[in-house]
């Protein structure tokens, strides 16, 4: 755990080192990209070039710039957007915690859902419960967001009427975009405790939980259940952080003004500042969440280390 | 049974959290006198000047700027109702309407146009409306008489048309013809001098002077605008839109269908028959742009002008704006289309592969000696990587062996400039800042042109250019634009392939007019369907 850790810092670095090298490294010119980032039909102006690269710092050397901004960014001063002209660190707060409300969400709906059907249907392997569960979850690993967010719209927004089929602003807005990044959660989180239950429903522990005259309730549960949810566990950073940073088709296709879709329109604008803190920040998420779901794992997991 | 009594808790709670989820912001607009509407293009740069949002201030109706465009590209009054060159030929007088007040209720006075022009002046990188021109602007009082309220044609306003109002005087450092349409281009608005205090970018926050005024906004994601009741002009059709921006075509699609919006721009071709089932309806007239196939001059085999001819000659672009593009274009025959009144009319003549593989032959390839070129292009508009690869199978079918990449444009640009590539599919509007196309002829296919990517070099193409700079009257400045596209397509410099179309949905609402110049107000007009006039 501890080593985990210390390996943080190390990680990030290197992170933030591919960051802002990747996009210098594909030949385009940082000062055109600014200004065809505000003015699409721009045309070379070198003496605008020269004062723009002035503005934002681009004028020295990759070496140069990097360090700059890597102190910066240590200091909490992510930079400038380069399209906005604003302070990238409000902006990714601000998705930061769109997203974060929405990862949340799914994962609360995907876990009421996933693990509680995974039990069920471990309990009569090959019932109609668990084909029923099987075949759902395999549908749901299967179909990708983006076919599944506009199939939701077509059938609750556009033909039913009862939600909205983009903005964000009222929790009707939350409904559909929540469905949709929970299912995958949701269907893999079934799947994986029912195959963990049976399991341990065959182990020595649970005869013995039996033989001592347990409820098929208590031991289906608090036995069986409860240890088959620790690779669930294992598997929720890796949710977590899929969620928030990985969240962009849901975000782009309901104009959710989240991380995934200041990411994205950030990348198709070029714009550089909020591209690498974004994705920094996505990196970072995803390592404290690794280690996090670690330690539940840890403490779930009735095994001493 | 603790654990079974979390998940049931958690079960229980999952879809309350969903209704009462913690979220910001405005909501859809409801029935009424009220608009929601989802357009294609966010704001690039926090609704700054210096950046194409001035164009979309403009296009909702919030800002506005000296002159106005009528409808055959000639400059008309708006903030000003006249104009005239002084004695002094660098100058001009612009004479601003009275009874404006900006939306925080200041009125309209010739400082404040100094103070706006002077800012955008003085941006890190201007407009290209106003780039190079060394434009400066001073306030001058107006005469205590005031001339009738009518507005005459401004270039042929009498002298005493001054006396209406207060004045501003714009000096360029060469005399400039056209500085009365240049003042029409949406990076000029003008904005209350509150909105420049500071020193920072100008707030556009209840501070301009259009028909409706912006009252709030929430990043890129939307925005949400009130009718000005004190407007100068026609009043607004809705009392308030809401406007949401939303990139994914697919989403504005499906947003109009539901309901949530009753105006989408920029709708997908392949949904126009579902908008229409869900009682919509699908408006589609030409775009100001032009797909171009550039063809490297520096270079062989496209510096020899038979080798061009050859690859114009091979392509039907009939077919890929009939086919291809499924009718979401019209097929060019010119760089500038219907969009303007100058554009080409006439239809391009189709394929000639005999004439293609003639050219071909004369210019020494043939079945032994096979033409191989490469084609670049990007993805970011989805029509290009199709058209490229359609491209690639009617040149095939002439003789010529393509080699298509796709790839990122930023990526390209620098080599693409530097005349490191043979063919490049581009994408351009032609009227980017102003109902003019002296400055896109200039830099795109001038010998010394900043973005001449093909690297045609003409002494006459560059005489018949460095002639607009003199021509004032815009029926003449027009016939100079014709007949340089003319000459661009007689030397066959690149291949104009097709025009798009803008292509917008309407649910509940009318009032739409179509804009191909791109340069006027698109949402004050439109209307709530039940608040329209019976019949």
């Amino acid at each position: 755990m501890l080593r985990r850790l210390l390996l943080l810092p190390p990680l990030l670095l290197a992170a933030s080192v591919l960051v802002f090298a990747l996009p210098r490294l594909t030949g385009a010119d940082t000062v055109r990209t600014v200004l065809r980032a505000r003015t699409a039909s721009a045309v070379p102006d070198p003496a605008a070039e020269a004062r723009v690269a002035a503005e934002f710092g681009l004028d020295g050397s990759w070496p140069e710039q990097y360090l700059r901004w890597l102190g910066a960014a240590a200091r909490g001063d992510l930079g400038y957007s380069f399209v906005t002209r604003t302070p990238v660190a409000p902006q990714l707060g601000d998705a930061l915690q769109v997203s974060a409300l929405l990862a949340a969400l799914a994962l609360v709906l995907a876990a009421a859902l996933g693990i509680p059907a995974g039990v069920y249907a471990a309990r009569r392997p090959g019932g109609w419960l668990d084909r029923f569960v099987t075949g759902a979850g395999v549908a749901g690993v299967s179909v990708p967001e983006f076919v599944l967010a506009p199939v939701l719209v077509l059938l609750f927004a556009v033909h039913a009427g009862a939600l909205p089929a983009i903005g964000w602003g009222s929790p009707s807005h939350v409904v559909l975009p929540v469905l949709t990044l929970a299912v995958y959660p949701a269907a893999l989180a079934g799947q994986l405790v029912r195959a963990e239950t049976i399991a341990v429903l065959g182990s020595p522990h649970v005869r013995t939980a039996r033989a001592k005259g347990l409820t098929p309730h208590r031991v289906l549960w608090w036995h069986a259940a409860r240890l088959s949810t620790t690779s669930v566990l294992a598997l929720s950073g890796m949710f977590v952080s899929g969620l928030i940073g990985g969240s962009v088709v849901v975000e782009v296709v309901f104009g959710i003004p989240g991380l995934g879709r200041l990411l994205y329109d950030a990348v198709l604008a070029q714009d550089l500042p909020v591209v690498q803190a974004g994705v920094l920040a996505v990196v970072a998420i995803a390592l404290v969440a690794g280690v996090l779901s670690e330690v539940a794992q840890r403490a779930l997991d009735p095994v001493p280390e | 049974m603790l654990f079974p009594a979390r998940l049931r808790l958690a079960a229980a709670a999952a879809p309350v959290l969903l209704l009462l989820g913690a979220c910001s912001g405005p909501t859809t607009t409801g029935p009424g006198d009220a608009l929601a509407v989802a357009l294609q293009f966010p704001p690039r740069s926090a609704y700054a000047f210096d950046a194409d949002d001035g164009a979309l201030l403009m296009t909702l109706g919030v800002a506005e700027t000296l002159t106005a465009v009528d409808a055959d590209a000639r400059p008309a009054p708006s903030l000003a109702t006249a104009w005239e060159q002084t004695e002094d030929p660098r100058t001009w007088r612009f004479t601003l309407r009275e009874g404006v007040t900006f939306h925080d209720g200041t009125p309209l006075t010739a400082d404040a146009v100094v103070t706006a022009i002077t800012y955008i002046t003085g941006v890190t990188a201007p407009p290209r409306a106003i780039a190079g021109i060394g434009l400066t602007a001073t306030a001058e009082e107006a005469a205590p008489e005031k001339a009738p309220a009518e507005e005459a044609a401004p270039e042929k306003a009498p002298a005493d048309r001054a006396s209406a109002g207060e004045a501003v005087l714009l000096t360029t450092a060469q005399p400039d013809p056209v500085l009365p349409l240049r003042m029409s281009s949406g990076n000029l608005g003008i904005l209350a001098p509150a909105a420049y205090a500071g020193g920072r970018q100008p707030s556009v926050i209840r501070t301009a002077t259009g028909p409706y005024v912006l009252t709030s906004v929430n990043g890129a994601d939307s925005a949400v605008l009130e009718r000005n009741p004190a407007y100068w002009g026609t009043k607004a059709g809705a009392a308030t839109v809401t406007v949401r921006y939303v990139t994914d075509p697919q989403s504005r699609a499906l947003a109009l269908q539901s309901g949530d919006v009753q105006f989408a721009e920029g709708l997908p071709h392949a949904s126009a028959a579902a908008v229409r089932s869900a009682g919509g309806e699908v408006v589609s007239y030409p775009a100001a742009r032009t797909v171009e196939l550039l063809l490297n001059q520096s270079a062989k085999p496209f510096g020899d002008l038979r080798v061009r001819r050859a690859v114009t000659a091979a392509i039907d672009r009939n077919v890929l704006a009939a086919q291809v593009l499924e009718g979401a274009a019209v097929p060019a025959s010119d760089l500038f289309g219907p969009a303007v009144p100058w554009g080409a009319a006439a239809a391009p003549p189709a394929a000639d592969a005999a004439a293609a593989k003639r050219l071909l032959a004369e210019a020494g390839h043939g079945p032994d000696n096979r033409l191989r070129v490469r084609l670049q292009t990007f993805p970011n508009r989805p029509e290009m990587p199709v058209l490229a690869t359609a491209i690639q199978s009617m040149l095939a079918d002439a003789g010529i062996t393509v080699e298509v990449t796709v790839g990122d444009y930023a990526a390209q640009e620098p080599k693409l400039l530097a005349g490191d590539f043979d063919m490049f599919l581009n994408s351009r509007g032609y009227l980017s800042d102003f109902a003019d196309a002296a400055s896109v002829l200039s830099s795109d296919y001038t010998c010394t042109g900043s973005y001449n990517i093909d690297h045609f070099c003409s002494a006459r193409f560059d005489g018949l250019v460095a002639g607009l700079a003199a021509t004032g009257d815009v029926e003449q400045r027009q016939k100079g634009f014709a007949k340089a596209a003319a000459m661009l397509t007689e030397e066959a410099v690149g291949v104009m392939i097709v025009h798009p179309n803008n292509t917008v949905g309407l649910r509940g609402v009318t009032g739409f007019t179509p804009d191909p110049l791109g340069v006027r107000p698109v949402l004050p007009p439109l209307k709530p369907a039940q608040l329209a006039p019976a019949g």
